[in-house]
Order: C-alpha cells, then sequence, then structure tokens
C-alpha cells in the first residue's frame, strides 16, 4: 500500500486529498494555523489518518509522497511582511527598481485604478533605497567584460548591507544571464564575509532579459528565501518525526512540484501555487472523462480564477504580475477578477451598476450571513433570488438572513436605480455572469482558441451558481460540475496528481534564423541543468519527458510568442520550420496578415521544462448508477427561484445531491444542494450525474 | 512663411454639426441610427452588460496593437491610443495611453464622412489611413491613424481606431524632427485620409507610397499591419456584441454612455464655483537658432455646468514649436481626463460638450498651414494641458472634497533625443535611429496631502514606460552609463514634487559619429511651477561630454557618474540643435520633475530626512531651501528652527513691500479660500499668520512682498543659465506674505510676465463675499 497526500494550505482552511493507489479518495478539511502553518498540515493529516482508521505515523510510514502548495510565501510578499533584503547591482543602474520603467505605477491595476493616475503611487518600492548599493563592473549585451569587477567596491557594500542587519542579499547585475561570472564572484565573496548568509542571483534565479523583472524577480526571491527555507526545514522535521519516510514535495506556479530541500533557492517559483493546484486537477479529472480542452474555473469568496487546459497540456505563461512588478515565473496561466461570491455590488458615481472588484471577504461576509455586513454581495443575491436556501448549505446549515440581504440590497441597490428588490438582486446575477463571460472570452480568445471547442469545469463554493450561465455566455456546450469526494478540496486533488516539472531559461538574443549550433548548445545545457536538477529531487519516475521551446518576436517588438522546438539534432531546416511556426502561431493569435517577416524575426529566450512522471495518477472513485434517469427520489423541496428576470420567479425543483446517483438527469430550472456548495442548471439545459458523481450541464441541444 | 497657404483650410476639420455632417452624405451610405426614445428605454442591467463588453473590446484592441507593433515607442513606451466611435464619429469609448490623442480622433472622421463618401467612397471593409494633423487623427505628423467604418446590415454602424507614433516618417530631420524646421516643408508630408485597406485587402500600392517616405521603412510596415490587426479585432469583437444584443440596443449604450459622461461631468462641474482663472506659460526657443520666449495664455471661465478656455493673447505661430487646433484640443482633454474625468468612464464625445475653446487662428496653439508642427503634442499642446492643469487646480482648491485632485505641474514635456547612426556589432553594418525613451520617466507634481510621484511617468501617457536599459542596448549599438533618479530635481514645498531621472549613454559598437537631434523646452523658463507657494521642480538640461575617450576610461576600471567625472568640455545642448555624438563622447538627459506644492520652509522636517536618506533631496537642498539642518543624519530641530527664522528674515530683506495696514484676521474664525488665503468679512488675510492683506471693497491688489531674483534662487534643482537659451531676462518670482513670509507663490519666469496672483477680482474674492 502506498499513499499520496496533496496539502493545499490556503488563507483559510488547510484541504488534503489523500489516494490510496487502489481506486479510493479520502478528503479532509482543517483551519489553517498563522504564522506557524506547518500545524494546520499536521491537523489535517491527524483527519486524513482517522477517517483511515490508522494512525498518524502508520499513514505517514506508507506514503510515497505529500505534495505540499502553500499561500504563505504569496501572503507575506502582498502584505510585505518580509524581512529586510539588501540588492547589489551594476554601478549607475541602482534605481532601476525604483524607477519601476515607470509602469510600477500601474501594472496589474484593473481599468478604473488605471484610468485614476492621480490614484496611483509607487509606493510599493521592493526596499528602502538605503539597502540598494551599486558595485563597479560592466559586462556588455554580448556577454564581453568592459570593466571587470571591482572586489573591494564589493566588500565595502557587503559589511554596509551586513551592518544594516539584511536577512538575504540579492544580486542582479546588467547582461548577468549572458556571463554570470561577476554575479558569482559577488556570492562567493558575500560568503567570505558570512558564509550563512542566503543569496539569490538573477543569473540562477531568472536568467532573462530585462533588467527590471529580472532584478524583481530575484529580490522576491531572497524576499522569501529564508522563510520557505525555515517553514519547510521545520515542517520536513515534524513530518519525519512522525514517520514520513518519502519525500515532501513543494508545488510551483508552473503546475509541477519540487522536492522542498530544493525549493528556497528559487523561493519565488512556488509562489503561485495555491492558483494552480485547481488546473492540475482539472487536467487529471480531464483525462478520466477524455476532455482534452478545458476552461477551469474556480470561484472562492473573493476570487474568480481561470485557467486553459489546451489539448491536454495546460497554458503556460512566462510572467506574473505581483505588487505591481513584473516577475519572470514560469507560470500556468491562470486569471483573477474580483468576482467571487462575496463581491461587493455598488453604484457608481453615475449610477451604474458594479460588482466588485472590492470583497465582504470573510469578515464581515456578505449582509445575510448577519455578522455586521451590509453591503449587498453576490451572496446576498442569490438568496434573494432563491437560488440558495435561506436554511443554508447542506453541510454548514448555517441559517443565512433573508431580509439583511434584501435590506442591503434595498438600500444600496435598488432604491438608488428605481428597481424593485428582486429585480436589483436579478441585476446583480446577470452582470456577474456578464462580467466572468468576459473574462472567459478574453482569456480563452486571447490565447487564440475557440471557446466553442471546450468544455468548462466549475468548482470551488461559488461557482456552480453561476457556470452553466457563464459558460453559455461564451458560447461552451458542456459544463462539468465535479462533485465527488474532492469537490471541496478540487486544489488539493490537484495537488495529489501532479507530477515534478523543472524548467531552466536563458536569454540569449539573436536573429532568426540562428546558427543552429549556437540553438543546439544552449539547448543541451539547458536540458543538463533539467536533467541533474531532476536527479536531485530524490524520486523514481516513471519516465522523464523533456520540451524545449523558444520565445520569438518580429525585430523589436515587446511581446515575444512561445513556439515549440523539436527534440534531437537541429539544423538550418529545423530553424527555419521554427520560424515558420512562429508565424503561424502569430497569425492564429492576431488575424492573418499581420505578420510581417521582412522585419526579421528574433529569437529571445530558450527554455526547457523537464518532467518527471510519478508512478501515480490518483483517479476519481465510480459512484453508484440510477435504475433511469428520473431523479425524483433525490426530490428535496421545491421553492420560488429566479434565474432569468423575464421569466420571473418560478417554483424550481431542489435535488439532495446526496441521493443522487450516476445516470439521473435532471431538466433545468432546478437547484442542486450540494454539501458544499449549491449548483444552478439553468431554464432550458439540463443536467446528468456521470460516473464519478460529477454533474454535466449541457448548455444547448 | 506665416502667410496661410490659400486652399489649406480645405484640410481644416472642427468639432461640427453633426445634422450636417449627415445630411452631406450620399444617399448610398445609410447610417445606423437610435432614437432618444431607444436610448431612454434602455435598463440599467443591459446598459451596464453592454458597456462592459464596449471596454473590453478597446481593451483587446490596444492588446493586439501592442504586442503586434514592432516600434519600442508603441511596445516599450506605449505611445499610442484606439476609440470606438459611433456612426458620425464621435468618441463613445477611449483607450488610456495617449489622451491627448482623444481631442483628435472624431475631427478626422469628422474630415472623412465630409470629403470621402461620395468619392471614392465609404463601404464595408475599407479602412483609412491619415497623419495630417490639421485633419486630425494625430497631433503632428508622426501620429499615424488607421480607422475603419464597422457595418450592421449594410448601415454605416461605428467606427474604430487605432493611433501609434512613428519612429520616422521622412523630412529633413531624423526622425522628422527638424530642429531648424520654418514649415512644414521641411518635416514628414501630411497625409489626408487615403484608402489603405479595401474590400478587406491592404492595398499593396498603398503601403508602397506610404513606407516608401521613411528611413525605418521596416518598421512603418510592421506598425501599419498592427494598426490594421487591431481595427480588425475590433470590428470583430463589434459585430460579436451587435449579434448578440442587437444593433439598435448596441447603439443606445454608445449615445448613452457619451450622455452619461457629459451629465456627469456637468453635474460636478455645477457643485463647483464659478469664476475665471488664468494661466500663462512659456516654451523657449522655437527653433534652432531662435532665442525668444513664446507664450500660451489660457483663461478658463467655468459658468454653471460649463468651461470655456480662451486662448486669446497666445503669441503668433513660430519656428517648430506649433500645433493644429487638434493639439489644442489634446491638451486640454490631456488635463481634464484625469483631473476631473478620473472617476468618469473616458466617452470623450460626450466630455468634449462640455468646453468650448475660444482661439485666434496662426497662434502656436492654433497653427494655420503651412507652419512646422512636429513639435506639436509635446511642445505646444502639453503647455495648454499644462496650463489648463493650472487652472483647474486653483478652481478645484477651492473645494474641499475635489481639492484632492489638485496638482502642481508636473514634467512639462518630452525631453526628445534622437541618435541615428551605425550599428557595427554584425558582419554586416546597418544603419540604427533610436528615440531615446528614458524622459518618460518624468516627475509628477506635488499635491495638497502628497509628494508628487517620483518617476512616475508622463501625466499625458495614463500607462506609459520605459524600455529596460538591457533592450536598448540589445537594439542599438549604446551603452548606457547611468540611468538614475536625480536628488533635488523634485520642486521643494510643503509637499515635494516628485524627482526625475537622468540618463547618460555613449556609443558602444559603431565607430562613426552618429547624428543627434535635440528638441526640448523647459530649459531657460519653468514648465513644472509650483503650486501656492511650491517651487519649480529641475529644469531640463541636455549636454554632451565632447572630447572624451569613454573606452580609455572603461579600461582603467572607472565608470564616471557625474558630468565632472568625464573631463572633457561640456557641450551643453540648445533646446533646438542638430548636433552629432562622436565615438568616445557621451550624451547626457536631465529631463524634468514635478512642481512642489506649499512653502517648503513647511516641510515636516522628519519628512526631509526621510529624502535625504532616500536620495531625493540633497544635503545641502536640505538645509538651504527645506532649511532643516541634519546633525550625524537626525534632525537638530532647535538649528533648523533657527534656520527657517532666519531665511524668513532674508526674504523680508529682499523683498519689494507696499505700507499698507489692513489689521490681523482670526485664523480660526476666517474662512478658507485656498492654501494660503482666508476671508473675514471683507478682509482677506494670510492663512498661516492671520496678517490682514487686502480689503476687498477697496483694494485692488493683495499686496504681497514680492522679490525678482536669477533663477538659481529657486534652488540647486535649477542647473541652467537661461542667458544660454534665450535673450528675455528670466528670473526666480517669489510672492511672500509681509506678515510671516510664508511664500504664496514661486516660479521662474520672464521678467515681463504677468500673473493673476496679485488680482483680487481674479481669485474671486467677490463671489466669496456675496456667498457669505
Amino acid at each position: 500500500m502506498a499513499y499520496v497526500i496533496g496539502v493545499d494550505v490556503g488563507g483559510t482552511f488547510t484541504d488534503a486529498v489523500l489516494d490510496d493507489d487502489a481506486g479510493n479518495i479520502v478528503a479532509a478539511k482543517a483551519p489553517s494555523t498563522p504564522p506557524d502553518y506547518s500545524q494546520g498540515v499536521m491537523d489535517v493529516l491527524a483527519v486524513l489518518a482517522e477517517q483511515l482508521g490508522l494512525p498518524v505515523e502508520q499513514m505517514l510510514a506508507d506514503t510515497h509522497h505529500i505534495a505540499h502548495g502553500t499561500t504563505s510565501s504569496l501572503n507575506a510578499l502582498v502584505m510585505g511582511n518580509v524581512p529586510p533584503v539588501g540588492f547589489l547591482t551594476t554601478v549607475g543602474h541602482r534605481d532601476s527598481i525604483f524607477i519601476m520603467n515607470v509602469e510600477g505605477r500601474y501594472l496589474g491595476g484593473s481599468p478604473d485604478q488605471l484610468q485614476n493616475v492621480l490614484g496611483q503611487s509607487k509606493d510599493h518600492g521592493l526596499l528602502p533605497k538605503r539597502h540598494a548599493l551599486e558595485v563597479v563592473e560592466r559586462i556588455d549585451r554580448d556577454g564581453t567584460v568592459v570593466v571587470p569587477l571591482d572586489e573591494e567596491s564589493v566588500r565595502t557594500a557587503v559589511r554596509r548591507l551586513l551592518d544594516a542587519d539584511v536577512k538575504a542579499i540579492a544580486v542582479s547585475l546588467l547582461w548577468s544571464f549572458k556571463n554570470p561570472a561577476h554575479e558569482q564572484r559577488i556570492r562567493e565573496i558575500v560568503h567570505e564575509i558570512d558564509p550563512g548568509m542566503f543569496v539569490s542571483l538573477s543569473s540562477e534565479v531568472s536568467p532573462r532579459i530585462r533588467e527590471f523583472a529580472r532584478s524583481s524577480t530575484t529580490v522576491m526571491s531572497a524576499q522569501i528565501g529564508p522563510g520557505l527555507r525555515d517553514y519547510l526545514g521545520s515542517l520536513e522535521g515534524r513530518l519525519r518525526e512522525h514517520g514520513l519516510a518519502g519525500p515532501l514535495l513543494v508545488m510551483q506556479s508552473n503546475g509541477g512540484a519540487i522536492a522542498a530541500a530544493e525549493a528556497p533557492a528559487t523561493a519565488i517559483s512556488t509562489v503561485g501555487s495555491v492558483l494552480t493546484g485547481g488546473v492540475v486537477g482539472a487536467v487529471s479529472l480531464g483525462e478520466q472523462l477524455g476532455h482534452r480542452n478545458i476552461i477551469s474555473t474556480d470561484v472562492g469568496g473573493t476570487t474568480f480564477l481561470v485557467g486553459l487546459v489546451v489539448d491536454g497540456e495546460p497554458v503556460r505563461t512566462s510572467s506574473t504580475i505581483i505588487n505591481h512588478h513584473p516577475i519572470n515565473v514560469p507560470t500556468l496561466e491562470v486569471h483573477a477578477i474580483g468576482s467571487g461570491g462575496g463581491a461587493i455590488a455598488w453604484l457608481d458615481k453615475g449610477g451604474n451598476l458594479q460588482v466588485g472588484p472590492r470583497s465582504a471577504q470573510s469578515v464581515p461576509g456578505p449582509a445575510c450571513y448577519d455578522a455586521g455586513g451590509t453591503e449587498p454581495t453576490n451572496t446576498d443575491a442569490n438568496l434573494v433570488l432563491g437560488i440558495l436556501p435561506e436554511a443554508g448549505l447542506l453541510g454548514g446549515r448555517k441559517a443565512l438572513n433573508l431580509e439583511a440581504a434584501r435590506e442591503a440590497i434595498r438600500l444600496k441597490i435598488a432604491e438608488p436605480l428605481g428597481l424593485s428588490v428582486e429585480d436589483a438582486a436579478a441585476a446583480i446575477y446577470a452582470i456577474q455572469n456578464a462580467q466572468t463571460g468576459d473574462l472567459l472570452r478574453k482569456t480563452v480568445v486571447e490565447t487564440g482558441h475557440d471557446p466553442r471547442d471546450f468544455v468548462l469545469y466549475a468548482f470551488g463554493g461559488a461557482g456552480p451558481a453561476y457556470c452553466g450561465f457563464y459558460a453559455a455566455e461564451v458560447g461552451v456546450k458542456e459544463c462539468i460540475v465535479p462533485l465527488g469526494p474532492v469537490a471541496s478540496a478540487f486544489s488539493a486533488y490537484g495537488l495529489a496528481s501532479s507530477d515534478i516539472v523543472l524548467a531552466s531559461e536563458l536569454s540569449d538574443p539573436g536573429q532568426m534564423p540562428l546558427d543552429p549550433a549556437r540553438a543546439m548548445e544552449n539547448f543541451a545545457s539547458l536540458e543538463e541543468q533539467v536533467r541533474s536538477a531532476l536527479e536531485r529531487q530524490g524520486l523514481d519516475f516513471e519516465r522523464i519527458e523533456l520540451v524545449r521551446s523558444l520565445d520569438l518576436r518580429y525585430t523589436a517588438q515587446l511581446a515575444e510568442v512561445a513556439v515549440e522546438v523539436p527534440a534531437g539534432t537541429l539544423d538550418t531546416a529545423a530553424m527555419t520550420q521554427v520560424t515558420g511556426d512562429f508565424e503561424q502561431r502569430y497569425a492564429e493569435l492576431f488575424g492573418e496578415g499581420t505578420g510581417f517577416s521582412a522585419a526579421g524575426v528574433q529569437a529571445i529566450t530558450f527554455r526547457v521544462r523537464g518532467t518527471g512522471v510519478l508512478p501515480f495518477s490518483p483517479a476519481l472513485p465510480k459512484v453508484d448508477s440510477a435504475a433511469d434517469p428520473d431523479p425524483s427520489v433525490a426530490l428535496h423541496a421545491t421553492r420560488k427561484v429566479c434565474l432569468d428576470p423575464r421569466l420571473g420567479y418560478a417554483d424550481t425543483p431542489v435535488y439532495d445531491y446526496r441521493k443522487l446517483r450516476a445516470g439521473h438527469r435532471i431538466t433545468g430550472p432546478a437547484i442542486i444542494e450540494v454539501p458544499t456548495t449549491t449548483v444552478v442548471v439553468p431554464p432550458e439545459m439540463t443536467g446528468t450525474v456521470d460516473h464519478l458523481g460529477n454533474l454535466t450541464i449541457t448548455t444547448r441541444n | 512663411m506665416t502667410m496661410q497657404i490659400p486652399g489649406s483650410e480645405h484640410f481644416s476639420s472642427r468639432p461640427t454639426n453633426l445634422d450636417e455632417i449627415t445630411s452631406g452624405l450620399p444617399e448610398t451610405l445609410e447610417v445606423h441610427t437610435v432614437t432618444q426614445e431607444q436610448i431612454d428605454d434602455l435598463d440599467p442591467l443591459t446598459y451596464e452588460v453592454v458597456r462592459h463588453r464596449l471596454w473590453s473590446v478597446t481593451e483587446e484592441m490596444g492588446e493586439a496593437l501592442k504586442r503586434m507593433s514592432g516600434s519600442p515607442i508603441v511596445t516599450d513606451a506605449n505611445d499610442f491610443d484606439f476609440a470606438i466611435c459611433d456612426e458620425l464619429g464621435q468618441e463613445v469609448q477611449v483607450g488610456l495611453y495617449n489622451t491627448m490623442l482623444a481631442g483628435a480622433v472624431d475631427l478626422a472622421i469628422y474630415w472623412t464622412l465630409r470629403n470621402r463618401s461620395h468619392n471614392p467612397g465609404i463601404r464595408e471593409g475599407d479602412m483609412f489611413l491619415c497623419n495630417d494633423p490639421w485633419v486630425g487623427g494625430g497631433l503632428h505628423q508622426n501620429d499615424v491613424i488607421v480607422f475603419q467604418p464597422v457595418f450592421h446590415e449594410g448601415k454605416l454602424f461605428a467606427w474604430t481606431s487605432a493611433i501609434c507614433h512613428e519612429p520616422d516618417l521622412g523630412g529633413v530631420g531624423l526622425g522628422s524632427f527638424s530642429p531648424a524646421a520654418q514649415d512644414v516643408f521641411s518635416e514628414a508630408l501630411p497625409t489626408p485620409p487615403i484608402k489603405v485597406v479595401k474590400d478587406f485587402d491592404l492595398q499593396d500600392d498603398v503601403v508602397d507610397v506610404w513606407i516608401r517616405r521613411s528611413r525605418v521603412p521596416m518598421l512603418v510596415n510592421l506598425d501599419l499591419r498592427a494598426k490594421v490587426g487591431s481595427n480588425t479585432v475590433g470590428r470583430k469583437r463589434l459585430e460579436e456584441v451587435i449579434s448578440q444584443y442587437g444593433a439598435d440596443t448596441v447603439k443606445a449604450v454608445m449615445k448613452r454612455m457619451m450622455a452619461d459622461a457629459e451629465g456627469r461631468l456637468r453635474g460636478k462641474l455645477g457643485e463647483l464655483p464659478d469664476g475665471t482663472w488664468q494661466a500663462t506659460g512659456y516654451q523657449d526657443q522655437s527653433h534652432e537658432g531662435d532665442r525668444g520666449v513664446h507664450k500660451i495664455t489660457v483663461a478658463m471661465t467655468k459658468q454653471d455646468d460649463h468651461l470655456t478656455f480662451d486662448f486669446t493673447g497666445t503669441d503668433p505661430q513660430a519656428g517648430m514649436i506649433n500645433c493644429t487646433y487638434a493639439g489644442m484640443r489634446g491638451g486640454v482633454m490631456l488635463a481634464l481626463l484625469p483631473i476631473l474625468a478620473n472617476d468618469i468612464p473616458w466617452s470623450a464625445g460626450g466630455l468634449m460638450r462640455c468646453f468650448d475653446l475660444v482661439s485666434e487662428e496662426g497662434t502656436i496653439n492654433n497653427a494655420t498651414y503651412p507652419a512646422a508642427v512636429s513639435r506639436g503634442p509635446i511642445g505646444p499642446a502639453w503647455l495648454t494641458g499644462t496650463l489648463v492643469a493650472q487652472c483647474l487646480s486653483q478652481m478645484l482648491d477651492r473645494s474641499a472634497d475635489l481639492g484632492k485632485s489638485v496638482q502642481a505641474a508636473c514634467c512639462g514635456t518630452w525631453d526628445t533625443a534622437v541618435v541615428a547612426g551605425l550599428d557595427e556589432r554584425s558582419d554586416v553594418p546597418t544603419p540604427f535611429l533610436n528615440v531615446m525613451m528614458e524622459p518618460m520617466a518624468g516627475g509628477f507634481g506635488a499635491r495638497p496631502e502628497m509628494d508628487g510621484m517620483d518617476t512616475g511617468g508622463l501625466f499625458c501617457i495614463p500607462m506609459g514606460r520605459i524600455p529596460d536599459v538591457e533592450m536598448t542596448e540589445f537594439l542599438y549599438p549604446l551603452l548606457t552609463l547611468w540611468r538614475r533618479e536625480e536628488p533635488d530635481s523634485g520642486g521643494p514645498g510643503r509637499q515635494r514634487g516628485g524627482v526625475s531621472a537622468s540618463l547618460a549613454v555613449t556609443l558602444h559598437g559603431s565607430s562613426q559619429p552618429a547624428g543627434l537631434v535635440l528638441a526640448s523646452a523647459g530649459k531657460a523658463v519653468s514648465q513644472n511651477n509650483g503650486l501656492a507657494g511650491g517651487y519649480p521642480g529641475n529644469t531640463g538640461l541636455d549636454a554632451v561630454a565632447r572630447r572624451v575617450d569613454i573606452g580609455q576610461i572603461l579600461a582603467e576600471g572607472r565608470i564616471p557618474q557625474s558630468l565632472d567625472d568625464f573631463g572633457g568640455d561640456v557641450e551643453i545642448g540648445n533646446c533646438y540643435a542638430q548636433s552629432y555624438l562622436a565615438p568616445g563622447e557621451v550624451l547626457y538627459m536631465n529631463w524634468q520633475g514635478g512642481g512642489g506644492y506649499g512653502d517648503p520652509l513647511l516641510r515636516d522636517p522628519h519628512a526631509v530626512r526621510h529624502d535625504v536618506v532616500e536620495d531625493k533631496v540633497s544635503a545641502i537642498a536640505a538645509a538651504a531651501v527645506y532649511g532643516v539642518v541634519l546633525t550625524e543624519g537626525e534632525v537638530d530641530h532647535a538649528a533648523t528652527g533657527r534656520r527657517r527664522a532666519e531665511m524668513r528674515d532674508e526674504r523680508r530683506k529682499r523683498s519689494r513691500t507696499e505700507t499698507r495696514d489692513r489689521g490681523k484676521l482670526d485664523t480660526a474664525r476666517a474662512r478658507r479660500i485656498d492654501d494660503n488665503l482666508v476671508i473675514d468679512g471683507d478682509t482677506v488675510g494670510c492663512a498661516h499668520c492671520g496678517h490682514g492683506l487686502a480689503d476687498v471693497t477697496r483694494d485692488v491688489s493683495l499686496g504681497l512682498a514680492i522679490y525678482d531674483g536669477p533663477s538659481t534662487d529657486a534652488g540647486p534643482q535649477v542647473t541652467s543659465d537661461p542667458a544660454h537659451y534665450v535673450d528675455e531676462v528670466i528670473v526666480f518670482r517669489q510672492r511672500c506674505c509681509p506678515g510671516c513670509w510664508t511664500a504664496i507663490t514661486s516660479s521662474i519666469v520672464p521678467a515681463d510676465h504677468i500673473d493673476s496672483t496679485e488680482d483680487v477680482s481674479r481669485i474671486g474674492v467677490a463671489g466669496l463675499v456675496a456667498t457669505q
């Protein structure tokens, strides 16, 4: 018997999923325990063990590995809760991270924030200027040393930083990705003076052209590295004490895991891990259901997250934005808007109804929670519309206060707009669907795909109440709500399903067609790095897959398009083929005829992604079949629900999910109450329970 | 050549009566519109949903343009914009990039409807290209717009457009900037609207005519395709929205968006006091060889819910520092959008109904053909915007609620340097042309309760950015010796103006001298004056370190970090100059920071200390301008108090005063006029000490003490000698309360500058007395 355990540490709850490699899956939940999140991990493991009827020690002894996703590093960065870090860079260029290419003023802002220049600031600097110091050295674009490293200037700067009591030092020199010698020498000098100092080199953390993003990435990695090292050290210690024999893995933003001991050195690669668990889960479920193209939507209390799976592979991007800084982290592309269940509905100064991005969060929560919230949220509108029962969720049975919800909507929305409370609630519901529809369309279309070729997965507490509508909004025919044992812990399920994914990249800009020998040399060295990093994980892999890619652009464009490069020997024909693939992909993204090869094509960044495939693929267990499609055995109640303002309130059947079986077929309009969520089957749509207990909503015939 | 060329009036587009346009259209061109009833019948739900959709259409157009363009001006500096307009060209939604362009897009569409609908016709599948700043679409010839009519069921439904700045479109100067230009014939050729796409096909003959003029035809070609692609994205998405919601509904939403924006702006204006506010600003030099100072003046009158901007008194067009009507209108939009419409959707078509422009033809911000206009957007249009912002700030400073949008002047221009030469880093040497993008990192003006943003960017390009040094060095044979924030470049004040930055580059990988074109104002006079007594930000300075062998210096292991470190001759560049950069020499640029707010002697000494620690203010300036004495890095409060008292005493000694006794006011009881003035009964007094300044029933002036001295008296941020650039006498002028010697205004202006600070009637005191 060998278990795989996925643990997802969120801000509020720590979720865990255990797979026994024999078709059984168990899920558990425990409160998160900041600031020492490891306690919550131990707690949730105890709950799992209890469900198995085993002592924790025995469960851990039989565990092949634990895959762990954590939000704590990201939270630390977003909240600015990081230790003082020093920064060393090329003389004359200290201020790059303060000038922020100007874009640091607005990066990551929503449309209304972008328009409001007077509401913006640059107060989110990475560190105080006195902790950013310069060293004398210069390398040019070809990697040639123009001015050798002045080691005395390094020693002086390092001593000043140590006097200022920094906990880590980030080093990012101009063109270091072309020639890392100076950065490496600086680390040696730091360690001569203080052998224990945590040092991040930009040439290792992010060897990519464009110094602002590279420096930001390196500084943030240094800010979270020591904390991650301490946390994982202590967690791993506790797990070993309790008998864990297999490795502890940490999820990365790229959708794959890495050994805990290896994670702190490139700490920044783990920041988006909680966002990606759901997408990895969608890939795994997709394999079981035979879906290759999936739009994954995860709707929690605060955010609405969208990820894409195309042809069985998650869509990736090479950078992200944290605290208004561009960060070079290969990541699964996850788009977010502030449109969760707790998103607040409000009127702008012109009387336009808006939903989000502000959220009522868990405190005070929506008005209907009766915990002091007075602003109307999506959840309040759903209660007024009858989608949510006053009795609350089946699993929780915390009663909701309908009057409080009505009052909030009446005061803030209905009266100012001259609408009835019911119409105002319907308007909030419709705006929410339109807004999420826009995000979905943008996400799918901007990556050059047609939403009609996709199925949509909806999970998270607040997603299933809307998914039929927003799926129809973008033309998706089929929408899957995963409802088996992992319904409430889908992200942790994703962690348990993940493989090891490591990537190495290197900028070496040049004109296409590149000399094949130069390309081969770059890829060979990246492949060697990835292979040896995979070996360091201490795991047995079923197989290792390496994928090469190259970022290309038409001369001087800002945005690059990644193109896969074939394995094996590259010749001139192969390089020409790469250029051709780029042009084809470009036309798919931006339209036929928009490319212009006469301007020339430039290669910018080489990348190799290696996947160490683990010998596990947790499958969801099958549920019992129904005798016939009629779901009336599960009919729980009938209540008035308004799902479409044109139809108004209509008597709507409400089903108890616990009594549904595979093959049951529900005709909309209908509501399905699940212990952890509520599903809406909109009018003129049907919902079918599949053999794994998921509900499939068909948006049209 | 100052005479307007006969026949050129044909190309001057103006905001117009839309019915007149409609009635002039051929019968074959049907337009789609909706009735007021259909607009009124929209339910809030549909309105909101479709409005969201239109927003995402424009956003996708911008993303597409940005990804496809090959010009760093677009991709790295975001100098572009795009719009969706209704069937007659009124702007429904504009992008957030270069906001001045919002003043020009509709003008080009009006003109096209008038002059292209019969011949060659406006049909489905067409796109027009235009870079004629008199017609509109852009503010100078380098702004190239591609716009397209969108049809629905055979009727003209809407227009989409995409504009960006092209690096070079020919003419005698590099980058199409000719510093010596006396007329448009030295510049890039203005091209009135021409069909570049027909039946959805890019027309090769037109493309060839278009790119032939440029020094960088490939980039211009790529950008053209990017704009066509962006419009295609816009059309397809708009068609999807129409098919989902119906053409009438979408059109009703478009009309209502404009009406809504208009209504909200009018509502805001209605709450503000009526009055007239004035501002006058200058451009030093009009072209290479000129030593004059050229004035734009504006009087903004707010009456009920309407604004009138009257530019009467502005100097005649001169040299190359002119802009067309589109530039003047764009300049107004540059200030109005972020200051008054920061919380109103940018439905520019509606917002522009709230103001009128009054101006004499043939002036520097309303130039007639064939004036040279290549400096249009970054010279006169920008200055127009800065002055309008000053008027708006004076008006808003009177409102406690809206006062948070008050801001001293930001970096007042785009400091242009174009370097063009030979890139010898590969086997085949190739020519290169680079417009230095770093001057995008200007400082913002200070505000009543916060410092100006350091290297915040340019106020008129909300989403501007500068390229990474590595990208510049990858593309061009240049080595950047430094790029840093400049201490002291922010205007001193109770709230400090945002600092700007400086740049030093040298050729690296080229053995040939490169051509260099410089164009910038604000080196002798300030374009970034402070507010409420705050001091101006730095004057700009561009220079070349001549007869330097940087290769030798680097080989010795040194990387110089100041102009003095190079050891050669420093040649100061004029505002407008054509020059060269030889191998081994260094180009230095320092552009403008923002103006300060309030008297620097009132700044919290701890904030000054923090600025010194963070390298925003030098220790010298802390003592000399702020009067803050630091001992071993900490504030010496006693010494600071003494120093500040001495400085007030110095102001007393150097100023001219008139004898006048208007008693003392109780500041706790008096009513606020602005940051420095209060009123009690008929007496206007100093808000800081209660010193009575003027009795509004008998005084016409405030009777402030006045000092005129050399511009360097403003502080170390003044790094240039005005006499190097202009013949006029330029002074640092300060007006203080003769009671406590707090600065009420501090500016760098020509000695004959006239402003309304002293004028009791101009500050609207009569209105305040009446309402008490």
